[in-house]
């Protein structure tokens, strides 16, 4: 067995202890499109959207960009898990490289963003009435493929430079606030304040959401999603060339 | 000629702080150590031992000098180093959500066992550290000691040529503890270099051929427990029995200034860096404070020379 394959068999052993937790992991996307979209969509409608758009269309993406990034925090903090349980540095003398402990890692939650989308979209198509692009599926594949590997590689970084977990926690709320708000998850970006609007475009997970959009309902410019998907290729390629630096400098 | 499983030349780790001087954590050490021996690294707390097990383990990089392990560079062959070793950390390392076989399995998988032969051995390396009887508990369930015993038992399940083991036995009975010492011998006698830390002298002197004491990062003494034991001529233990402890002992005894010394209930122990012509001088003198039922003097114990070598100068 390789070392990427050990390391998804000791992911999948440790999360499938925990049957309700790996229910949740799996479901939680959906809920928020079954809870939060449903509700916003019978109560407020979708004035700000192109005609023909409903919320629970228009946030659908919104909760596949969420969902990627929720694994990734999880994820994330099993880093602080095992260096509480010190299995962390034992593992690092294990015969693997550092890149392929990140990469089996970010295999793993890769198949459990795959599996999110699929429940998420199909659960979604039938009861919420989502008309997806069929034709775009293999382009929204690849982008919760990216998505996932990304933010887990952006989150790493921290999970491994900062040593407590106090910290750590710190960071991941505030930037969750930040990151998810000041974002095109729950709103478009067009009647937000200039301002506003100029956050939200600076910012990764909007990348990800517009290209999520565009590939599920067609929704988008394609020349700024041309810029977006670049710029959220060179954030991905970043976050893992800094987390496989990280890893290195531990001991 | 030789063959050795590790060789150190010269090897330096500096921590630096902003803010705060460099600390020489392992200050120029040199040693070797041959395929089949049992290694003792020892020293007082700081003095360098786990910073040159984390070097050699591949999770440092050293400042300066080199190391090699089964001939490759810990540096430049990081990747090779680790297929050929297996380390139980200071602190207790497992995988608390797993049980006890999946632990197993895990640790196997990670070093290429397939899936048949790693359950055979997962089935005798339970038995044999007598956790076969919880192997289906998680290990967040168990004590200190049943953890640590799933820690070394993995060690077991691989035959990597070399096993680094950073003080094995904190938290173990002293049956286990008696027993996995035979185990290592066993695996020493197979041809597997064991190299190991620890502050329990006579798990050292019991297990070690060869020894390296370290104080201050540095080397102070190397060789096996005879040629330490040359090096701390005129240390004596002097152990006696009273029928009753003098009052004052404790006093008497500090004005001989010893290297250590202990008192437990009428017995009392002393280690004391003195001429041969005199030892039975100073026995003669302590004698006479109450009657004494036993008297036994001997040569310097591993822990004498540890002392004698680390004290503050």
């Amino acid at each position: 067995m390789g070392p990427l394959a050990a390391v998804v068999y000791r992911e999948s052993k440790i999360r499938s202890t925990n049957i309700t937790f790996m229910f949740f992991d799996l479901f939680y996307p959906l809920l928020y499109l079954l809870m939060f979209g449903v509700g916003v969509n019978a109560a407020l409608g979708s004035p700000a959207l192109p005609s023909g758009t409903d919320y629970n269309s228009f946030f659908l993406a919104g909760v596949l960009g969420m969902a990627s990034f929720g694994i990734a925090t999880t994820s994330s903090w099993s880093f602080f898990l095992d260096r509480d349980n010190g299995i962390f540095f034992e593992m690092l003398t294990y015969p693997m490289r550092r890149s392929e402990y990140l990469l089996g890692k970010v295999l793993f939650n890769v198949c459990i963003g795959i599996v999110q989308a699929v429940i998420t979209i199909a659960l979604g198509c039938l009861l919420l009435r989502v008309h997806l692009q069929w034709r775009l599926l293999p382009l929204l594949g690849a982008i919760v493929i990216g998505g996932t590997a990304a933010w887990f590689f952006f989150y790493a970084i921290f999970a491994l430079r900062i040593r407590r977990n106090d910290v750590f926690n710190s960071v991941v709320n505030v930037s969750y606030f930040v990151f998810l708000f000041v974002s095109s998850i729950f709103y478009p970006l067009g009647p937000l304040p200039h301002w506003f609007r100029a956050s939200a475009l600076a910012n990764p997970i909007t990348w990800e959401v517009d290209l999520f959009r565009y590939s599920s309902i067609g929704l988008g410019v394609p020349k700024q999603l041309v810029w977006e998907a670049m710029g959220f290729v060179i954030f991905a390629l970043a976050s893992f060339a800094y987390a496989v630096r990280s890893l290195r400098e531990q001991g | 000629m030789r063959e050795f499983a590790l060789e150190v030349e010269n090897l330096t780790k500096i921590y630096e702080r902003r803010g705060h001087p460099p600390v020489r954590a392992v200050d120029g050490i040199s040693f070797s150590v041959p395929r089949g021996e049992i290694f003792g690294l020892l020293g007082p707390n700081g003095a360098g031992k786990t910073t040159l097990l984390k070097v050699l383990t591949t999770l440092l990089r050293p400042t300066g000098g080199a190391a090699r392990i089964e001939n490759f560079d810990v540096v430049a062959k990081p990747f090779e180093v680790r297929k050929r070793i297996s380390m139980v950390l200071q602190e207790t390392a497992a995988e608390l959500f797993l049980n006890v076989r999946d632990n197993l399995l895990t640790f196997a998988r990670f070093h290429g066992l397939d899936s048949q032969t790693a359950r055979l051995r997962a089935a005798s390396v339970m038995e044999k550290f007598q956790i076969a009887s919880y192997a289906e508990q998680k290990v967040q369930d168990l004590s200190g000691g049943s953890r640590r015993r799933v820690q070394v038992a993995k060690m077991f399940m691989v035959d990597t040529p070399v096993i680094f083991l950073d003080e094995f036995s904190t938290g173990m009975d002293p049956i286990l503890k008696r027993a996995v010492m035979g185990y290592l011998r066993e695996e020493s006698a197979k041809g597997r270099t064991i190299v190991l830390t620890t502050q329990i002298l006579s798990e050292a002197e019991e297990l070690c051929d060869d020894i390296l004491i370290m104080n201050h990062g540095k080397q102070v003494a190397r060789g096996d427990l005879n040629a330490l034991k040359l090096l701390s001529v005129g240390v004596y233990e002097i152990s006696l029995t009273f029928a009753e402890l003098p009052p004052g002992i404790a006093g008497d005894i500090a004005a001989l200034k010893p290297l250590r010394s202990h008192v437990e209930g009428n017995s009392v122990e002393i280690s004391l860096k003195v001429e041969e012509a005199k030892v039975l001088d100073v026995v003669n003198e302590i004698s006479k404070k109450g009657r004494v039922l036993r008297v036994e003097v001997s040569g310097a114990s591993l822990e004498d020379i540890f002392v004698e070598l680390t004290k503050e100068k």
